[in-house]
Parts: C-alpha cells; structure tokens; sequence
C-alpha cells in the first residue's frame, strides 16, 4: 500500500469521527461508525491480520444490534 | 498490459449487465423483501425516484443479492481460480441465509460470474478488472443520483413484467 | 504504475466519495446505499491488497456483516418501536 492510499483510507476514518460527532439524530450516529469501522479493513488487510479482520468484522455489526436492541427497548 | 481503463470499462459494462439481468430476473424490484427495504424505497420515491426502482436498491442494501454475489466471485477468481468463486457462493448463500432471504439471486449471481469472469481472464483480461468494474457499476447504480437510477431500474422492471 | 495499484486506487477513491456523499446527505434512509457502495469498495480492496483464499472469507464476513448492520438499522428506523 502507498501512501496514497493509506492518506485516502486515513482521511475517511477521520471524516467518519468527524460525522459522528457533529450528527444530531442516533441513526446518522451509527450510520458514521460504520464509516469509521470502513476506514480501518485496509490497514488490517495490508498488514496481513486477515483473522484480525474477520473477527472484527463480525464484532462491529453485532455490537450496533445490541445498541439497536437498547435503543428499541427505551422507546417503549 | 493488465488493467488498462479500457479493460476496466469493459468489465464495469459486463458486471452491471450480468447482476441488472438477475436482479430483474429473480423480480427483486416487485416488492420490499423486508420493512428496511421498504422504508428505503418509500424514502427514495419522496425524494423524486420510483417506487419499483427504490425497492429493488433496498433490497441490494439490506441483503446481499446478485451485485454482491458478482463482486465475492471476482474477488475469489482474482484469489484462487474457479475453486474460490465457489466458495464465494457458498458464502453468499450463508450470508443470505442470515439476512432471512431465500437466497437463490446471490448464489446464482455468483455461479454465472464466476464463469463469465473466468472466460474473461482467458482472453487477456484480469480478474482485479473485475472486481474494479463491480465497484463502479454498483457507484452507477447506488451513488450517483438515487432519482434517475430508481427511474432507469423501474422502466427495465416495467419491461421485464410485459 | 501497474495493474492492481490502479485498480486499488480506483477504489480508494470512491471509497472515500461515497464517505462524502454520506456526510453531505441529509435523509437516513437515503444514507445507507452510500453506505453500500463504501462497504462494496472496502471488500475489493481487501481482496487486491491480499491475493489468499482467507482474503475471500474475510471480505465476505465483512460484507454480510455490513450488509446485517444496514438491514437492522433500516428497519429499527421504519418503526420497530412504534408497532411492536
């Protein structure tokens, strides 16, 4: 990877934690985190932590249904 | 010389005909497969696309269809031949299996990609041109205006029904 | 500049214009195709920068798992709440 390319995947880790905080509504919220999540895989990959990666890959989504989970439960 | 932009076109012409086909084909534009992507539709058609079209990008967002199927074959192609794209369907088919979809447009998807890519790679193409061309044929379709692509879409699902 | 390093600088730039794209818009719900196409781009690159066959099973844990986040948050947002 060049450096290019680690400027591009930098800056949308960057951009993403910078959505996350300025957005207002929950949903944008975790819509942004995903981004964050996004920007990380290219860094994990080219350092050759593909176990790393799948682990991780599989822990983010879940933890957003957990969040979900709460978020359905307080609104009733 | 590999992956020159001539090749890339090609490719990205290739892959959105082949997962346009199957995505019509399987009637992914009918309805919502589940209220997310019906929420989608209903928000796009609001902003000015059609309803058809809308539900049909909801449903290639909230599981993983005949567009996923064509990228995980290039990329098992690109990784290990034939063998790979195989088990990039076997994939699929779990990763729908998890979504609560039957599952038949990503596993198909994925069989005839994996061969049209393999015939590709024979003739002098690369299968990295591939997975480029899914990429930007899934930006043609996702990420440049939701309003014109629902409305292409819905005019192909309107032809398909007779 | 060979093959690959255009095809991975292909995606890293729509990786990050579809991230614009997701900032600047301002519906939810029209937020997650962007999302799509950025989790699309990612699962490529994954794969051209590692040629392994673990690089398939990963990016294609990756894309269902994303896939699984949008699907949940579309449809918590189309009233999970109100109508349970």
């Amino acid at each position: 990877m060049n450096e290019i390319l680690m400027l591009m995947f930098g800056a949308m880790v960057i951009l993403g934690t910078l959505a996350t905080v300025i957005s207002r509504d929950l949903f944008d919220k975790l819509i942004s985190l995903g981004i964050i999540v996004a920007g990380i895989m290219p860094f994990l990959a080219d350092r050759g932590l593909l176990d790393v990666l799948t682990a991780t890959a599989l822990i983010a989504p879940l933890s957003t249904l957990f969040i979900l989970m709460a978020v359905r439960r307080k609104a009733d | 010389m590999p992956a020159d932009p001539l090749h890339i076109l090609i490719a990205a012409l290739v892959c959105w005909l082949n997962f346009v086909t199957i995505d019509i084909l399987f009637k992914l534009p009918e309805q919502g497969g589940v209220s997310g992507a019906e929420e989608i539709g209903r928000h796009i058609e609001k902003g000015g696309g059609a309803l058809h079209g809308g539900y049909m990008m909801g449903n290639i967002v909230s599981s993983p269809d005949a567009s996923a199927g064509t990228l995980l074959a290039s990329c098992g192609v690109y990784a290990t031949g034939i063998p790979g794209g195989l088990l990039a369907a076997l994939l699929v088919y779990i990763g729908n299996r998890i979504c609560h979809d039957p599952g038949y447009a990503g596993t198909t998807g994925c069989i005839t990609a994996t061969f049209i890519v393999y015939g590709f790679t024979l003739i002098g193409f690369s299968a990295a041109d591939f997975i480029v061309g899914m990429v930007i044929a899934i930006l043609t379709i996702q990420g440049i205006s939701h309003m014109h692509a629902s409305r292409l879409l819905s005019t192909l699902w309107r032809w398909r029904e007779g | 500049m060979n093959g690959t390093e255009i095809a991975l600088a292909v995606c890293g730039i729509i990786a990050l214009y579809a991230a614009f794209r997701v900032m600047l818009e301002k519906d939810t719900m029209k937020k997650l195709p962007f999302l799509n196409v950025i989790s699309f781009a990612i699962s490529g690159s994954i794969v051209l920068l590692v040629p392994h066959p673990l690089a398939i099973v990963a990016a294609a844990a990756y894309f269902v798992g994303s896939t699984l986040e949008s699907n949940a948050i579309a449809s918590t947002f189309a009233g999970g709440p109100r109508n349970e």
